[in-house]
């Protein structure tokens, strides 16, 4: 295409120019035979086949013998030469082809042959062949950029596709390792002794098996920029027993270091329930997401915290849970209520999606 | 309806869909160990469909994870054929997304399978006298899916959205904080069946608005023949 347009204009200065021509004749013959060669070698350049040497070699030949050819046709005090522009082309096919060292040593045998052919030397011509010099090489050179960035795209994309494919028989694996672990749980719990402790040991397994699939499923689709899923954080605490969790669908994103700290309170919360209402005991997390906040509730069925206990240890000048807890979600710029009676004990924290990050 | 054993009517009729072989005779051997009719097994979508409509059964226990038609289609079809039938779900994986599209097209009980052999039995008690199942993890999924509807980032041009009450939504967080409906009707000085009641809107209202959608959707592709 380049090559045409340059034709062209080679050929409009020539006849515009068509007094300088010494050999009228010659040159138009100069022309026609870049006219064929032009023909011929796009259809040539166009299967990567035939992009050969031997080619590029005559490409070049060819630039190189119109531009010799021009003293002949214009006479030694030429302005112009007959093919113009038109060498360029050659010169890009090379930087193509062999990079910024075929696109330098190309633009340096046109531009010496350029000068050498002249009989006396403007600036107009040395300023021509500077941006030779100089265009050969960033062309080869972006040219080795774009293909290197080609190669890496398709080895990206081919990671790519083999990791929704290892992903996707994961998942088969995982459902049928499930069902088989949940099926030794229930069996193992019928017929009781030994094999109640294997079903217990399955059921953990199940248990955890699931917090890392979803917690792979959080990873898959997700570039990491400081941001965490808060729903796979909590929902990892399942891995704890008697913990369950409940959560919107769907991440929640916060800045991570927000997130990871909303996880610690829950963890110390639920510590807490471990400690005055029995290991044993169940302990429920909820997740809600809201446009500005989210809200956190850890919940027990226990006998609540007696009246007075707070404040006793408050008066003996121990930094109790509730402030420690209360103390965290505020650097948070957030809220944590305490709601305990016979019914058991609920902290409720509400913390800002913006990054009101702690320092 | 009936319920199983106690009062000598017929037994609840049941079809257990799962892929694995010995998941679905456990199940199978459990359900009709405690009085249940197993009227029909299915090993995949493509059976459940064929086999649903000779079977009849009053509750169909499904596994998510099946190949064929997978577990949500199974339930849109199956109850689009009986409306009158319920559909229970039991899924090894949790998957969120997809137990969450289950209770959309129509399913009013879920379950993990790591859930023990009382538990289910009682499920499917519960699902066939037309109660739903929740376990905290539905609510909390159902819960989050009426907090992401009622954003204002959601299409304005949709009226209707659905939304709870002040009531259900406190009913609602209260399950998903792990609550047993005794424990919230206790709280709320509600009777016990006031509390199913609320439960049971929060599913209904989440199926209607879902068909609403898929009618909106219809429309919208052109599939519908109305010339508004």
């Amino acid at each position: 295409m380049l090559r045409a347009i340059t034709l062209l204009n080679a050929i409009a200065i020539n006849v515009v120019t068509r007094d300088d021509l010494v050999h009228p004749w010659g040159g138009a013959a100069i022309l026609a035979a870049m006219a064929a060669w032009t023909a011929f070698v796009t259809w040539a350049y166009t299967d990567a086949v035939r992009r050969s040497i031997p080619l590029l070699l005559a490409d070049a030949a060819v630039a190189l013998a119109a531009l010799t050819l021009t003293p002949l046709v214009k006479g030694p005090d030429f302005d112009g030469t007959v093919p113009g522009f038109w060498v360029m082309a050659a010169l890009l096919a090379w930087a193509v082809r062999f990079r910024q060292w075929g696109g330098l040593g190309a633009a340096v045998v046109i531009v010496a042959a350029d000068l050498w052919l002249r009989a006396d030397i403007t600036q107009t011509n040395l300023g021509n062949a500077y941006l030779l010099l100089i265009g050969g090489p960033i062309v080869g050179f972006l040219c080795g950029s774009l293909q290197e960035m080609a190669v890496q795209r398709d080895a990206a994309q081919q990671s790519a596709a083999a990791a929704a494919e290892r992903a996707r028989l994961a998942r088969v694996v995982h459902d049928g390792v499930l069902q088989v672990l949940a099926l030794v749980q229930r069996r193992g719990a019928e017929l009781g002794g030994d094999a109640a402790e294997l079903g217990r040991l399955a059921g953990e397994q199940e248990k955890r098996l699931r917090t890392l699939i979803r917690s792979q499923d959080a990873l898959r689709d997700r570039v990491d920029n400081g941001v965490v899923d808060l729903a796979d954080a909590l929902a990892r605490l399942r891995d704890r027993p008697h913990v369950d969790v409940a959560v919107p669908g769907g991440p929640v994103d916060l800045p991570a270091a927000t997130a990871t700290e909303v996880v610690a309170v829950v963890e110390a919360c639920l510590d807490n329930v471990a400690r005055h209402v029995g290991e044993d005991a169940p302990a429920w997390v909820l997740l809600e997401a809201f446009p500005d906040h989210v809200a956190v509730s850890v919940r027990d069925d226990g006998p609540g915290i007696p009246e007075g206990r707070l404040e006793e240890a408050r008066a003996q000048g121990r930094l109790g849970v509730l402030e420690s807890i209360q103390g965290r979600v505020r650097d948070l710029g957030g809220t944590a209520e305490l709601t305990t009676g016979s019914f058991g004990t609920e902290w409720e924290l509400s913390v800002p999606r913006s990054t009101h990050a702690p320092r | 309806m009936s319920d199983v054993g106690s009062d000598g009517q017929d037994p609840v009729r049941v079809m257990v869909v799962d892929d694995h072989p010995m998941w679905r005779d456990a199940v199978e051997r459990d359900l009709q160990a405690a009085g249940f009719a197993v009227v029909a097994v299915a090993a995949d979508g493509h059976q459940a469909l064929a086999r649903f409509p000779a079977a009849r059964p009053q509750v169909v226990v499904l596994d998510l994870q099946i190949p064929g038609p997978n577990g949500v289609e199974v339930t849109r079809q199956v109850l689009q054929h009986d409306p009158g039938a319920r559909v229970l779900i039991l899924s090894a994986s949790g998957e969120q997304d997809d137990v969450l599209e289950a209770v959309k097209a129509g399913a009013t009980g879920y379950l993990v399978k790591s859930a023990s052999v009382a538990e289910l039995l009682d499920a499917v008690r519960r699902v066939a006298r037309g109660d739903s199942v929740f376990t905290p993890g539905l609510a909390g999924l159902v819960l989050g899916e009426f907090r992401r509807l009622s954003e204002p980032a959601g299409d304005p041009s949709i009226t209707g959205n659905p939304e709870l009450t002040e009531r259900e939504t406190e009913v609602l967080k209260m399950v998903a904080k792990g609550m047993s409906y005794k424990q919230i009707a206790e709280r709320l000085v509600l009777s016990h069946r006031t509390v199913q009641n609320h439960v049971q809107n929060t599913l209904r209202k989440l199926q209607m608005h879902n068909r609403v959608e898929l009618t909106r959707y219809a429309i919208e592709r052109g599939l519908d023949t109305d010339d508004d």
